[in-house]
């Protein structure tokens, strides 16, 4: 393994670094807990990578709190969203996923921009952000910024929209509308550390008077091509008391959720498992407390 | 080749050193093989084990999936500079010998550290950590030698009594 690394210290840097190689083939890296990995076992030589991690500048690297909404620098690493109070207050969802992400040592590393821009199917803060309805912001090589919401940020496994004049700059979470939550992070997998999910699940609700849902989150992870937002199942829990879910109901959602969900047969489930823990996990959301 | 050499400053085990390195050097690499220091084990090379912990800046990170050029201006810790002199073996390893947490001993450097990292934290945080919490602290360690047991007892021991 070897190849050249360009470590640019400010976003101007960064983006003439992205103009002087869009003729070559480059990488991006922040962590490198992925693409080294990657790069061990492949032989490309010729290689050069942008590496991000030195770059200081709080719009990649701080979490900056506004009453609109919380936006996380690209940059910012798994243990400091796992650690951060306003989401572990605000988006359980998010603070679970990241305490569930391989290993401490990895998430102290591993950035939520990698996590995403990895755009694995079972990407553990991809599959959070996608239910609390997450946006990206993009940095643009002429230095203008490009929106997208986060669904269709992700086009297929390992493929976003991003290009190669483009890197991630920072993700926006809006912020809730109602304080009282019910919010989580479900993992399935065949041990509790270091795992990559065989079936995970996303909800993020937040709750009016009588603890009726009136915004619903609701992502599904490791059993598509990419994370998937769950819309009829979140539309039909509309206005339901999420104290009182009947049974039928919950079942109904199961099912809902079931339907937007397309698993295969992988090295570590078979489809017809992973649909099986999908339909009971997603049962369970309201059978908890 | 050498005009791609990157020049990088830190601090290691207490002791600053400079250096030029390749730029795909990996921060494990360059413990072991350019500095010599060979306590920090290469297991799996892909995050899997956690033999390879060290602490950089106080945390602790695998070194083999860490780049030596990413550790420019910071502080790493191995498990040599645990050890003095005055004190040859810090209180963590004094509870993992008590609680026959050592059999081979390949995992036991970077458990060590990670255990001192959380109970920096712990520390800080002015908390006492349950078993379950001391559990979590070490998923990102593998041992084939002892079922964990007693490594954790270890690591509760010496994180539930800070005075030490």
């Amino acid at each position: 393994m070897n190849f050249n690394i360009e470590s640019p210290t400010s976003k101007e840097e960064l983006l003439n670094c992205l103009r002087n190689h869009q003729s070559g083939y480059f990488r991006l890296a922040a962590g490198f807990t992925d693409l080294l990995i990657e790069l061990k076992k492949s032989k490309t030589e010729e290689l050069t990578v942008i590496n991000l991690s030195q770059i200081k500048d709080k719009q990649f690297t701080g979490i900056d709190i506004q009453p609109s909404g919380i936006r996380i620098g690209a940059l910012v690493n798994v243990a400091q969203i796992g650690k951060n109070q306003s989401i572990r207050k605000s988006f359980p969802v998010l603070q679970q996923a990241a305490d569930a992400l391989a290993s401490g040592q990895i998430r102290e590393v591993a950035t939520i921009g990698g996590n995403i821009c990895q755009a694995s199917p079972s990407g553990d803060l991809s599959c959070a952000l996608v239910a609390l309805k997450a946006s990206c912001e993009i940095l643009k090589m002429d230095g203008t910024i490009r929106h997208e919401s986060l669904n269709d940020f992700f086009r297929g496994p390992a493929v976003t929209s991003l290009q190669k004049n483009e890197v991630l700059k920072s993700i926006v979470i809006p912020a809730n509308q109602t304080n009282k939550l019910k919010s989580g992070f479900i993992k399935i997998g065949k041990r509790s550390a270091m795992e990559c999910s065989i079936v995970s699940i996303s909800y993020h609700f937040q709750l009016g008077a009588d603890a009726a849902i009136l915004h619903s989150g609701i992502a599904i992870g490791a059993v598509a091509p990419t994370v998937i937002f769950c819309r009829e199942a979140a539309d039909f829990l509309h206005k339901l008391n999420v104290n009182k879910i009947h049974e039928t109901d919950q079942l109904k959602v199961a099912e809902l959720i079931q339907q937007s969900a397309s698993p295969i047969d992988d090295q570590r489930a078979s489809a017809w498992y992973r649909n099986e823990v999908l339909f009971n996990s997603a049962k369970s959301i309201f059978e908890q407390d | 080749m050498d005009e791609n050499l990157i020049p990088i400053s830190f601090t290691i085990n207490g002791e600053k050193v400079s250096k030029r390195i390749l730029p795909s050097l990996i921060l494990i690499d360059l413990i072991r093989d350019q500095l010599q220091l060979k306590g920090t084990k290469p297991g799996c090379l892909e995050g899997e084990c956690g033999a390879c912990t060290v602490l950089v800046n106080g945390s602790a990170v695998n070194s083999c999936l860490y780049m030596a050029v990413n550790i420019d201006g910071k502080e790493i810790l191995t498990i040599e500079g645990l050890s003095s002199i005055e004190q040859p073996l810090h209180p963590i390893q004094e509870k993992m010998l008590e609680h026959g947490a050592v059999q081979c001993g390949f995992c036991t450097c970077g458990i060590v550290l990670t255990t001192k990292a959380f109970g920096e934290e712990c520390k800080k945080e002015g908390k006492i950590p349950t078993r379950k919490e001391v559990k979590k602290s070490l998923e990102g360690h593998l041992c084939r030698c002892t079922g964990y047991v007693k490594i954790i007892d270890a690591a509760e021991d010496y994180l539930t009594h800070p005075s030490v």
